[in-house]
């Protein structure tokens, strides 16, 4: 086990969209399933109701509770990895979504772990992110997504 | 902050986005600015504004020079009022079609400014130009108010 570690994991893209189609594809499984590796997502999106990340073989990946939704700039997720044995401490998803102008915005994610992890365990996030939030990116600018692989955790977990 | 680390994925051959850092044409297009060089390793290179003026903005040494996959070099004030620091491309075939870019931005220790700029800066870089190498459209993203200066 490697040294346990608080650090947050930030990323910032700039998208020429608006914010609301931006919000759209963040909660929307007509878009996640095309850039968040196949994954669905479910939700009102209140603030207060639980989210469910969901694998296209229908298992759940990722769960958690809405903490905060200000459609369409700022989206708070709690996030418990579902399928790891033990199952990991929650972290904290956040999205903002700022208009800068000219069609552009900026999207920010950050990744915080109010509980310490392991630090091998933000490498899944620090190689994740750039992926999806590149095939974001993609999508929207382009109308086509990145293509890459979808990563499946196997159907039997032993940690 | 020690080291600044970005990675984008884009859609385009790794010969291209090393035309687009290296080459004045490409750059001006998405960044504004031009960086002028032989790119052999031991040469100078230059930061230069985009606006014709040759405005020196960033200079330094090429440390390392692989086309088209890996270029390094020093990334030095032109007063020579901090230590410089040193910034690292990768590119890297992904997938077919598809390749990814790592900046490494690091030796920041000595010039804070430095690092707190450049970390506002590359996002906004590498965003508009993989949106260049996409779509053939980036300048948009300059015109904008920008809270990290």
């Amino acid at each position: 086990m490697s040294e346990l570690t608080r650090e947050s994991t930030v990323y910032a893209i700039y998208i020429a969209t608006t914010v609301e189609k931006c919000w759209e594809a963040l909660t929307s499984s007509a878009f996640t399933t095309r850039y968040f590796f196949g994954r669905s997502v479910e939700s009102d999106w209140k603030e207060g109701s639980p989210w469910l990340l969901r694998m296209p073989d229908g298992r759940v990946d990722v769960a958690g509770q809405v903490r905060e939704a200000k459609r369409p700039h700022r989206l708070v997720l709690t996030w418990t990895v579902e399928w790891m044995e033990p199952k990991p401490p929650e972290c904290l998803v956040t999205y903002e979504i700022e208009d800068t102008g000219n069609g552009v915005v900026r999207l920010t994610m950050t990744e915080d772990h109010p509980t310490p992890i392991p630090r091998a365990w933000l490498e899944g996030g620090r190689k994740g992110w750039p992926m999806i939030l590149s095939g974001l990116k993609s999508l929207l600018e382009t109308g086509k997504p990145l293509g890459l692989p979808t990563p499946m955790p196997p159907k039997e977990i032993s940690q | 902050m020690s080291a600044f680390v970005y990675v984008t994925y884009i859609y385009a051959t790794s010969q291209k986005v090393w035309d687009a850092i290296t080459k004045p044409e490409f750059a001006h297009r998405y960044w504004m600015h031009t960086n002028v060089s032989d790119w052999k390793p031991g040469a100078r290179w230059e930061h230069q504004h985009g606006d014709g003026s040759g405005k020196v903005l960033i200079d330094g040494e090429v440390l390392e020079s692989d086309p088209p996959r890996r270029l390094v070099m020093t990334w030095t004030r032109p007063d020579r009022s901090k230590e410089p620091s040193r910034v690292a491309f990768d590119i890297a075939d992904y997938s077919p079609g598809l390749v990814s870019l790592t900046v490494t931005h690091d030796r920041l220790e000595a010039d804070p400014g430095m690092a707190s700029s450049i970390a506002g800066g590359w996002p906004k870089v590498l965003s508009n130009l993989k949106s260049f190498l996409e779509t053939g459209r980036a300048e948009n993203i300059w015109l904008t108010k920008n809270k990290e200066g």
